[in-house]
């Protein structure tokens, strides 16, 4: 071998006032503190601080503490209500779960390029903003309805109940589909082939196998939807009629009443579903980090499994029919933007969009870059939390990230009622200013991109951190020249995921916009309460058509990068 | 000295970690640490590049004490097991990153300076490839290059050979030897292979449940093992009683002569081509011998025979290492 050139260079020669004797304190030790600092005290100020606010002020009335709050709530016309809720929520969210897994099941049984196509088309259909369902089924099947009416000349009454659970049911499929179709993916398809091989019939391998290994994940999905049921207050308001939910006499006691006592202990009342929710979602991410430790690469390429064919004709159609609905409720959208219904003919206006541009641009322009901001530091804050408590392994910090994770799980309610008791007063009054939208969005999504960047950090190999130090770099300068650049795609998809969150969202903020602060979203929801079909719909159209091309530009850019984390 | 180890001890639990480890290491000398997994070898050499902190006792580079430096401190760089190449830099800036962190160097200069090093592991046209797209053996080559960047007093190498296949890993294994000897560079490697060992080591340290058994020559390891460990993990060896002592002896060490009489019978036989391994057995012992050459290959199994003992691994105890006789 021939290393003798260059010999010199290579000579021994380090020298030791190089590395001097700094003080343990050096400046970006410093700054490491300041970041942890930062990381924690901002989850302690902006979730569990609210959190505590909201139940503090439950069992306060006058002062003084109480439980006539939730004495209140037992009154004969409250337990009316909390039984319409779970009559309601119960019902959509057994009806959702349902045909998300009959959807979840088709897709995961068909050939791969086709299961791909349909998990992103039901990726798309996340990018909703809120009620567009209850706005499309008033347009469509409503007493004007353009297909009620115009087309069958019906008069068709879809307020009540019905109304309800029909759009509560369609709205949450898309979620808890991605979810159950996840679940099944991480089935290691070897065991149904070992399945099939010892004997059991497709149909028999659906009910032995398959179903008993994403259990967890249904009862995640259902619990998690009937938490959703049970804290939307926007449907029951615009399509429920004369029939009324706990969540929006919630909604009504904060903005009619004002009385936030009785508010926060009906919000609490929300809680107890939300935990049970994510009791079964932990239990179901544990399965999956134990059964992930074999080989499951193996693909469904080749893999002879077909169900019965009057159950895969039963699959095939829900999906179908549920497909055929979204389209009709995006081409909805979109037409009732550009068009106005009367007398029962359909003509062309450019009505609606002159009114939007007048009034709502600065509103879209808030949205747009409170979720831009809002997805940028929900994610920074997500990498940094998951790399200080699994990377740095800081002791105290489990807990801490479990604090992260609870305004995922908790009602939009109750969360943007936190901010309300919790943020009125010197010297944090936010109250009325885009920062407090901006923070209550923020806080909200930490868990997204703290999950993603856990799962980002199982698998990069932690000797190239070893690497980095033993190479003289510090722990700032290693995050910022060896994790940041390796979690960016998990910092694109959680803000994507953020991003789209935020532009849609009405539950937590509603609470908080006042005149000047308001963001399109609310204002949308106010135009569809009020009746505005035409000019909600422009709204919700925009709204589409921002997120997702800021969607399409993030994706496109994720796909230069390689798509995936690298794995060492 | 370069390097000492007084009296490290880290332990993870009861079973796990490194116990009372002294080692002294002079400059230019390659170190082996051997040892199955687990006892304690990676973790010895984590110590050193400072990734762990000893619960007790002292490492000094130079006579200076560096047992509290940080990693990014100290005069030592490792390659590491699957070699950790930032996969989102390309093979210079992975070989510029110490130069720039470590040596302070600005990034103009380190970029100049990496590809120094590029040339001498003789990667020259691969400055620009992501890393990712090398052969494992090209990765290997880059880690070197990297670790050697910093200008490290010591290079430590976490099983550096072990992701590669056998025939790559032989020359690879003769071309680091031969760096280490042309650059003098103080070299300290892990490995739980016997024969890189033995071939690349000027002394070897063979560890057990934390516990460095025996430092010696390869020579002295292989001919006298200070216990039946040492001789059974390297190389193997039959042990024997004779006369109410124990002895043990290689198989090489037997030489088997056929005779109808004879005390052994041969109970199986594998051919490896370079040599045959027989497994002979009298009444109550089995011994394992092992055959080189054609002309010594004509034993059939069942056949009787009697055996020489040429060499009994002697106990070495605490006699001066320079005392052993030169062998043959």
């Amino acid at each position: 071998m021939q290393y003798s050139r260059n010999m010199a260079l290579l000579k021994n020669k380090i020298i030791w006032k190089e590395r001097g004797n700094k003080s343990p304190l050096s400046f970006d030790v410093l700054i490491d503190r300041i970041m942890l600092f930062l990381v924690v005290g901002s989850l302690l100020l902006f979730i569990l601080y609210p959190i505590f606010m909201v139940i503090s002020t439950s069992v306060y009335r006058h002062g003084v503490f109480s439980l006539d709050n939730y004495r209140d709530l037992l009154s004969p016309v409250n337990l009316k209500l909390i039984k319409n809720s779970l009559f309601v929520s119960t019902l959509s969210s057994v009806l959702g779960t349902f045909l998300a897994l009959c959807i979840a099941l088709y897709t995961f049984l068909q050939k791969e390029r086709i299961g791909a196509l349909i998990y992103r088309l039901l990726m798309t259909t996340l990018i909703s903003p809120p009620f567009v369902s209850a706005l499309a089924l008033i347009m469509l099947f409503g007493r004007r309805g353009l297909i009620t009416y115009n087309l069958l000349g019906l008069s068709v009454n879809p307020y009540g109940w019905q109304g309800i659970v029909l759009l509560q049911t369609l709205g949450l499929i898309s979620l808890a589909a991605i979810m159950l179709i996840s679940a099944l993916n991480a089935i290691d398809k070897r065991l149904l082939l070992a399945s099939r091989d010892l004997g059991a019939s497709a149909l028999q391998t659906l009910h032995r196998v398959i179903l008993p290994s994403i259990y967890p994940a249904i009862l995640s999905v259902l619990f998690l939807l009937f938490t959703i049921n049970m804290a939307d207050f926007g449907t029951p308001i615009i399509i429920g009629g004369k029939f009324k939910v706990l969540a929006t006499e919630a909604y009504m006691t904060i903005f009619s009443a004002a009385d936030l006592g009785k508010a926060a202990a009906m919000s609490v009342l929300l809680i107890p579903p939300a935990i049970i929710a994510f009791y079964f979602y932990r239990k179901n991410l544990e399965k999956n980090n134990s059964l992930a430790d074999g080989v499951k690469a193996l693909g469904g390429e080749g893999l002879d499994f077909r169900l019965p064919l009057f159950i895969r004709i039963a699959l095939g159609t829900i999906t179908g029919l549920f497909f055929f609905l979204m389209l009709l409720k995006y081409g909805n959208i979109f037409l009732s933007a550009v068009t106005i219904n009367v007398s029962g003919k359909l003509t062309f206006t450019w009505k609606h969009i002159e009114a939007f541009q007048f009034a709502y641009l600065p509103a879209v322009y808030r949205s747009l870059s409170m979720a831009v901001i809002a997805g940028i530091l929900a994610s920074v804050i997500g990498i940094l939390l998951s790399y200080y408590t699994h990377r740095r392994q800081l002791p105290l910090m489990k807990p801490i990230e479990f604090i992260a994770s609870l305004p995922y799980i908790i009602p939009g309610i109750f969360f943007g009622l936190g901010y309300i008791v919790g943020f009125n007063n010197h010297p944090l009054l936010l109250t009325g200013t885009t920062a407090i939208l901006v923070l209550n969005c923020t806080f909200r999504h930490i868990s997204v991109g703290n999950k993603a960047a856990n799962a980002a950090f199982e698998n990069l190999d932690r000797r190239l951190e070893m690497a980095a130090r033993d190479l003289g770099a510090s722990p700032v300068r290693i995050l910022t020249t060896v994790i940041f650049p390796l979690l960016k795609s998990t910092f694109l998809l959680s803000f994507i995921n953020t991003f789209t969150a935020c532009m849609t969202t009405v539950g937590a903020i509603i609470f908080l916009v006042s005149p000047r602060n308001v963001v399109a979203s609310v204002l949308m929801f106010k135009d569809i309460t009020n009746g505005h079909y035409g000019l909600g719909a422009v709204v919700a159209s925009v709204l589409i058509i921002v997120t997702v091309a800021v969607n399409l530009v993030a994706i496109k850019y994720l796909g230069r990068e390689g798509g995936k984390p690298y794995v060492a | 000295m370069l390097l000492e180890l007084k009296g490290i001890t880290k332990l993870f639990d009861k079973d796990n970690g490194v116990r009372d480890f002294n080692l002294t290491v002079s400059e230019g000398e390659f170190i082996t640490l051997l040892g199955p997994s687990g006892c304690g070898k990676t973790t010895t050499l984590n110590l050193i590049g400072g990734f762990l902190q000893p619960g007790r006792g002292e490492i000094r580079i130079e006579g200076r004490d560096i047992t509290h430096l940080p990693p990014e401190k100290r005069p030592v760089s490792t390659v590491f097991q699957s070699y950790a190449l930032f996969p989102h830099l390309n093979v210079l800036e992975n070989v510029a990153y110490g130069i720039r962190f470590y040596r302070k160097e600005k990034k103009k200069q380190a970029l100049s300076l990496a590809r120094e090093y590029i040339n001498i592991v003789r990667l020259e046209g691969y400055e620009k490839s992501k890393v990712g797209n090398l052969s494992g053996g090209q990765q290997q080559r880059v880690a070197l290059a990297r670790a050697m960047a910093t200008n490290p007093k010591i290079m430590l190498l976490d099983e550096p050979l072990s992701n590669l296949d056998a025939s790559l890993r032989h020359s690879l294994r003769e071309e680091l030897k031969s760096l280490q000897r042309q650059l003098g560079i103080t070299m300290i490697f892990v490995t739980h292979d016997q024969s890189e060992a033995l071939s690349l080591s000027d002394r070897i340290v063979v560890m057990d449940k934390g516990y460095a058994i025996q430092i010696g020559t390869p020579r002295e390891i292989y001919f006298y093992p200070i216990s039946d460990y040492v001789a059974g993990f390297i190389g193997k060896s039959n042990i024997l009683t004779r006369v109410g002592e124990t002895i043990m002896v290689r198989p090489e060490d037997i030489k088997m002569a056929k005779n109808a009489q004879g005390d052994y019978t041969i109970s199986s036989i594998v051919f490896m081509g370079q040599h045959t391994e027989y497994i002979i057995s009298a009444e109550d012992t089995t011994l394992e011998v092992v055959v080189v050459g054609k002309e010594n290959n004509n034993f059939m199994q069942g056949d009787r025979v009697n055996v020489t003992i040429s060499h009994q691994l002697g106990q070495m105890g605490n006699e001066d290492i320079s005392l052993v006789p030169e062998l043959k």
